[in-house]
């Protein structure tokens, strides 16, 4: 877990796609959130499917929400 | 109070707490692309009006249509839609595609991947690129038709399957993928624009399609532009499901 300016960051596992531009990772402490992904990841087309291994920011202001920031290469 | 790190790099931050970052690229077609994330819709603002203030337009960028608070986002920037983009799972199985009995018009082929050669597949992507260019436009398709040094894509043979007649290549549909992910994706599906109209299209995904049911993938990705009806109802046609929709924005 790193903690960083903008949150704190957390490696997880995409488990589902939401059809509202939100996706379910399963954190590596066990938690879930709900994450969307980062405006950067987007404008690059990198798509992001169940099972991916992610790292997550999750938001200071509501812990069960989260930012996917980088998607792994499996 | 928003710092400029680099060319292409923007902080919100507040004493030492990192409140938003803003980033800024170009893509190979030379348009200017922005990202901003940020938790709270003011610090969005901020970062938005410092760096629309730092970069020349027109600038661009791109919002999930089902991201309501991000899309209104833009828009109060002054960001309206330029193009609608949406993401499909396209079907393998002949049974939902209706492919099966598909075959190319009389008189052509369809070479599966890895059988093409080199030469002629590089002039047909050098005649659908001009083509493209000279009718729709290279910016309004994805962003991964990325040009060599050279100016020109990169052909590797491996990747296109591609409809021939007698020694012509008439159109090609190239897929690939990121190493390690189970689901292809269509890149590239394209036939020179005096072929259109004869199912060269249809055939290809049929002989692509297939092979991937065969080797145990059930289903590919592909992106179409909305406004290419001819496109939608290809892939609509064939059992495909809208996954997504990409909004592409533009400040001029």
């Amino acid at each position: 877990m790193t903690k960083t300016a903008g949150g704190i960051e957390v490696e997880g596992t995409v488990t589902e796609c939401l059809r509202n531009a939100t996706f379910k990772v399963e954190l590596q402490n066990g938690h879930t959130v709900l994450a969307h992904i980062s405006g950067k990841i987007r404008k690059n087309y990198i798509k992001i499917l169940p099972f991916d291994r992610v790292l997550v920011e999750v938001s200071p202001y509501d812990l069960t929400r989260g930012r996917i920031r980088f998607r792994y290469r499996n | 109070m928003v710092d400029r790190l680099s060319c292409d790099e923007w902080h919100a931050v507040a004493g030492r707490e990192l409140l938003g970052r803003g980033d800024a690229s170009r893509r190979p077609d030379g348009r200017l692309f922005v990202s901003i994330d940020a938790w709270q819709g003011a610090v969005f603002d901020q970062l938005a009006a410092a760096m629309l203030a730092d970069l020349p337009a027109p600038v661009h960028t791109v919002v999930d249509e089902a991201d309501q608070d991000e899309l209104a986002a833009w828009q109060r920037c002054g960001f309206t839609v330029a193009r609608r983009e949406s993401g499909y799972l396209v079907p393998t199985d002949p049974q939902r595609t209706g492919l099966g009995t598909v075959r190319p018009p009389a008189g052509v082929t369809v070479l599966p991947a890895g059988a093409a050669q080199e030469v002629p597949l590089t002039e047909l992507v050098h005649a659908v690129r001009a083509e493209v260019e000279a009718a729709a436009g290279w910016h309004t398709m994805p962003a991964e038709i990325l040009p060599s040094l050279t100016g020109y894509p990169v052909v590797d043979p491996a990747r296109y399957a591609v409809a021939r007649q007698g020694e012509a290549y008439l159109g090609l549909l190239r897929l690939g993928g990121p190493p390690g992910r189970n689901q292809p994706r269509i890149g590239l599906l394209a036939v020179r624009a005096d072929q259109h109209r004869r199912g060269i299209a249809r055939a290809l995904l049929a002989q692509v399609l297939g092979e991937q049911h065969r080797g145990g993938r059930d289903s590919v990705w592909a992106e179409v532009d909305q406004a290419n009806p001819a496109a939608v109802a290809l892939f609509e046609g064939i059992g495909a499901r809208r996954a997504a929709t990409t909004l592409e924005l533009v400040r001029g």
